[in-house]
């Protein structure tokens, strides 16, 4: 067996030697032409004058082009892949993020406003800096809070709003009744900071247009190429059985790389009018500015408890930040994966909730690893620990008392979400063990006694994960199908393909795909390869996001090669002239049962193409492809515990120790799921302490435009990590396996936060925004000595 | 500014030359230039390491560096790192411990790993968190490295006796 081992990586080396194959490595035989953009320097403006005479003439230049070009060609908007109603009914106020401004108006710093193509990147640059363009600027807001207040500024004053729609879910009398009832109340104003995703390797497209065969192709930093060919219908009106995208080698994705991003049609636009191929590569700038952000909620929580601390029901209202325009999936993040989700890992009668989504003058927003989870975690989060607090309840025992027992599942939410598996208890009692949680506490008197402030925090949640099945996800408003695809075929010679709609872009699907891939096959590991990011080789996907692969692509890897051996086994009963049934397949070898008759794999896959010989309504071939319409959603859960250290003299914050506890189903490479919550873990650890998408709220101006204002963690912010595990199975797939990419980004937030507060109580400090920044820490806790004189 | 000229070094052992422009950046003349695709630039305003090669021994980020100031000087880069048949030690471990995800930063933290092993063969758990702390990866939270650097500090120095 290979599921559950920890193999190690089979795309290594490449990686390791130098041999990755990013979009930026890709040469072709013709010269690559490079692509600068204008950007608009303002947060709003009427743009009344863009001339490019200057530009045209310079060396190199191949083509400039603007709004009005674009709508002179006729090309199309992008399109909402998961947009959701108003609960009103009525469609939302969408305005989609635009590629190129054609409407005379930038409503967000960074909005493309010409392009330039040249010969090379810098001739481009300078071309791209001899445009004109003449703003006038207008009243700007880019703070959510902010945004529906009276006299804020409106981003799109046709809609007589800011407010792109209102949802609402829940039970709300009974949520009301349980406030007005309770013994306690706790309320917190947790709004989540607006973050982004920062991978590495910034985007890159690269366009080509093929105008012998009329084809075109986008290579591009993408996490699903099947819906980049999708939205290129929309966009350059291109059908899809016209276009190939390829996604190689992508260095990290979380999400931000699931968009149709301006300069991706923009780029293969610019090869159509020069002939040429055309690359972008972002500039770290562009991209922290371009790349989609995230988070971003202001929140308002409420929960009620009893005298013993159960909490009997929680209210919400999120200002949801859209930014200036809708991104392709954002609409999803502020409904499908915020309310679905706000149980937690708790038993809570009575769960409400409002959002509204917003518009400001700020970068649009979209999903960013968790999506929804990381901020609804954090907010119920807060809520519990300030309750445990005000209540004079140890965290952790108040936590236990809430927690959803293992003879509760299959678990149905206030909400309305079915958690198919669980054992939040055990999670918990193996993260009090881990952590040696009285020890800790013991410590944490001691040092105040000395004038030392140490915080234990902790979560514990539930994640919705493997987005599928395809009714559920249309009925929480997806318009595409949330499926995945595999094609497992077998060549003559016994050696194996499997072609995944899935992308890996450093989950390590060459391993994991091939160990599922084997298992099913009876086959050695080296005798698979795997092919993923191409959409002229895969036959359709729906791509990496949501932590959904292993339970969609990774099921239809499963169950194509399932079909695959079902086949193989016809044929070789025919061949040893018994019954498929009594066939066993192991090793390479198909052996009749009981008996030393046996036939190789690879005779039965030969015989399969070459063979007259077989059975009359065997067809020809030995390759199966299996579209995967999961059961269900997955549903991992986890706990997490940490130590913070907060120096009294400067305010700073030390991550001392983290654990986290995980329930993910099946383990297919256990390796490979260290490494994902590590990471995950290290994504929401710097959201909490020291990452911010800062804008100057007077001006607009962004204020995070280099990995100097944008901290992201190092080696040294971070500690090594603590992991335990408690496995359910899933429900919903065979394989019983759940996603595990997001568990980390979407707990460590508000354990962190939990910890700070756990560490500042006793100062009176109750809340401090996030990040938590030295600055604010000192100044929380100023405040707070300053309210108990 | 924008005269070519051509530059003259040694990468990985081997005697290179191409043109580049005086403001060409090494990260560009390695990638572009020589068609060492290996070197990633991550930010190009020196913060991520991702570019990171040495030069003259010394770890440089070739992104803040021209690429007429490496005239005649020895650079190594990731290509270089490992022979046809086997790997460098630093690189198996990051293979055996799972020190990369996506790989893009790889790279430059194997180079910058390389400078530390070479001048403290001895180096500690503090000593390697603090090193590779000059360089940004999104993707592995970092244990994984500093677990990889220490395996081949201990392999190297055990070869080494
Ligand atoms: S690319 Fe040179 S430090 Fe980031
Ligand atoms: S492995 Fe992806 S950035 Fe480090």
């Amino acid at each position: 067996m290979y599921v559950g081992q920890a193999i190690l990586r089979r795309e290594d080396e490449r990686f390791l030697r130098g041999r990755g194959h990013y979009v930026e490595d890709i040469t072709l035989d013709e010269p690559i032409a490079h692509a600068a953009f204008v950007r608009s320097p303002h947060a709003h403006a009427a743009v009344t004058r863009v001339d490019t005479a200057r530009a045209v003439g310079m060396p190199g230049v191949l083509a400039v082009l603007t709004g009005a070009d674009w709508t002179a060609a006729g090309y199309g908007e992008a399109e909402g892949v998961w947009p959701v109603k108003d609960m009103s009914g009525a469609d939302a106020r969408t305005v989609n993020r635009p590629f190129i401004c054609t409407d005379g108006v930038v409503r967000c710093v960074g909005e493309i406003v010409a392009m330039v193509v040249a010969e090379d990147r810098h001739q481009a640059q300078d071309a791209a800096e001899a445009i004109a363009v003449d703003y006038e600027e207008k009243p700007a807001n880019t703070i959510t809070a902010r945004a529906l207040d009276p006299d804020t500024p409106l981003v799109h004053p046709a809609h007589g709003t800011n407010e792109v729609l209102v949802t609402e879910h829940g039970l709300k009398e009974e949520t009301e009744a349980a406030l007005a009832r309770a013994h306690h109340v706790t309320e917190v104003v947790v709004p989540t900071n607006r973050v982004t995703a920062a991978s590495i390797e910034p985007r890159c497209y690269m366009g080509h247009h093929d105008t012998v065969n009329d084809r075109y192709t986008v290579w591009t930093t993408n996490q699903a190429p099947h819906i980049v060919r999708r939205y290129f219908t929309k966009s350059l009106g291109i059908p899809e059985h016209k276009l190939r995208v390829i996604a190689p080698d992508v260095g990290g994705g979380f999400g931000m790389k699931l968009y149709h991003y301006p300069e991706e049609p923009l780029v293969l636009w610019g090869a159509i009018v020069s002939r040429r191929p055309v690359r972008w590569v972002g500039t770290r700038s562009e991209c922290l500015l371009g790349d989609t952000h995230a988070r971003d909620h202001h929140t308002v929580g409420r929960m009620a408890f009893d005298e013993e601390g159960r909490i009997l029901g929680v209210k919400f209202e999120t200002l949801g930040a859209f930014g200036a325009y809708e991104s392709q999936w954002n609409a999803s993040i502020t409904n499908a994966y915020h309310f679905t989700m706000l149980s937690l890992a708790y038993d809570i009668p009575a769960i409400h909730t409002t959002v509204r989504g917003v518009y400001t003058n700020a970068t649009p927003v979209d999903a960013y690893r968790g999506a929804g989870r990381p901020e609804t975690i954090y907010q119920v989060e807060r809520l519990i620990e300030n309750g445990a607090h005000e209540m004079g309840i140890d965290p952790l025992e108040l936590r236990a008392r809430n927690l959803i027992p293992a003879e509760k599942f299959p678990y149905q939410t206030a909400i309305g979400i079915i958690y198919d598996s669980g054992d939040p208890p055990a999670l918990m009692e193996k993260a009090r063990a881990l952590c040696d949680y009285d020890a800790l506490r013991a410590e944490q008197a001691a040092l105040r006694a000395e004038g030392r402030w140490m915080g234990i925090g902790m979560v514990a949640f539930f994640d919705m994960a493997g987005a599928g099945p395809v009714k559920m996800m249309n009925d929480l408003g997806a318009k595409i199908g949330c499926y995945d695809v595999a094609s497992v075929r077998v060549h003559p010679d016994g050696r194996i393909t499997v072609f995944a709609g899935s992308h890996s872009h450093g989950q390590g699907h060459e391993t994991t795909w091939s160990q599922i891939a084997a298992d099913r096959l009876g086959c050695d590991i080296d005798h698979i390869d795997l092919v993923e990011g191409d959409t002229d080789r895969v036959p359709m996907g729906i791509g990496t996001w949501g932590s959904r692969s292993l339970s969609t692509a990774g099921m239809a890897v499963y169950t194509a090669a399932d079909r695959v051996v079902a086949k193989a086994k016809r044929m070789a009963a025919h061949m040893l002239e018994c019954a498929a049934e009594d066939l066993d397949l192991a090793d390479g070898e198909f052996t009749v049962k009981g008996t030393d008759r046996k036939l190789s794999f690879a005779e039965v896959a030969n015989a399969s193409y070459h063979s007259g010989d077989r059975p009359a309504d065997l067809e020809i071939g030995l390759e199966e492809t299996s579209f995967f319409d999961p059961a269900d959603c997955t549903y991992p859960s986890a706990v997490h515990v940490c130590v913070v250290l907060v120096d009294p003299e400067t305010c700073a914050v030390t991550l001392r120790d983290y654990w986290a506890v995980d329930d993910v189903g099946t383990v297919i490479n256990p390796m490979v799921l260290h490494g994902q919550v590590h990471g995950g873990l290290v994504q929401g650890i710097g959201q909490a302490l020291m990452e911010e998408c800062a804008y100057d709220p007077e001006s607009g101006q962004y204020l995070a435009g280099t990995f100097m204002d944008y901290a992201i963690p190092h080696a040294e912010d971070v500690p090594s990590f603590g992991l335990d595990s408690h496995f359910t199975r899933a429900l919903g797939n065979p394989l019983g396996a759940k996603g595990a990419g997001e568990s980390g980004t979407i707990g460590a937030p508000g354990c962190v936060a939990n910890g700070v507060i756990d560490a500042l109580w006793h100062l009176g400090v109750r809340q401090i925004t996030q990040p938590m920044t030295p600055k604010k820490i000192w100044r929380a806790i100023e405040d707070a000595g300053r309210a108990q004189q | 500014m924008t005269t070519p000229r051509t530059v003259e070094l040694v990468v990985n052992g081997e005697r290179r030359a191409a043109d580049a422009e005086p403001r060409t950046l090494l990260s560009d003349f390695l990638r572009e230039g020589l068609g060492l695709t290996g070197t990633h630039v991550g930010c190009e305003h020196g913060v991520c390491g991702a570019c990171t090669v040495l030069v003259d021994g010394q770890s440089v980020r070739s992104c803040l560096m021209l690429a007429v100031q490496a005239e005649g000087s020895e650079v190594r880069t990731i290509e270089g790192l490992g022979g046809a048949d086997d790997m460098h030690p630093l690189q198996e471990a990051f293979w055996e411990k799972h020190g990369l995800q996506c790989g893009f930063c790889t790279p430059g933290m194997l180079m910058t790993a390389v400078e530390l092993l070479e001048s403290t063969p001895g180096a500690g758990m503090d000593e390697i968190r603090e090193a590779i702390s000059s360089n940004l990866c999104r993707c592995t939270g970092y244990q994984t490295i500093v677990e990889a650097v220490q395996a081949a500090a201990e392999r190297m120095q055990g070869e080494g006796q």
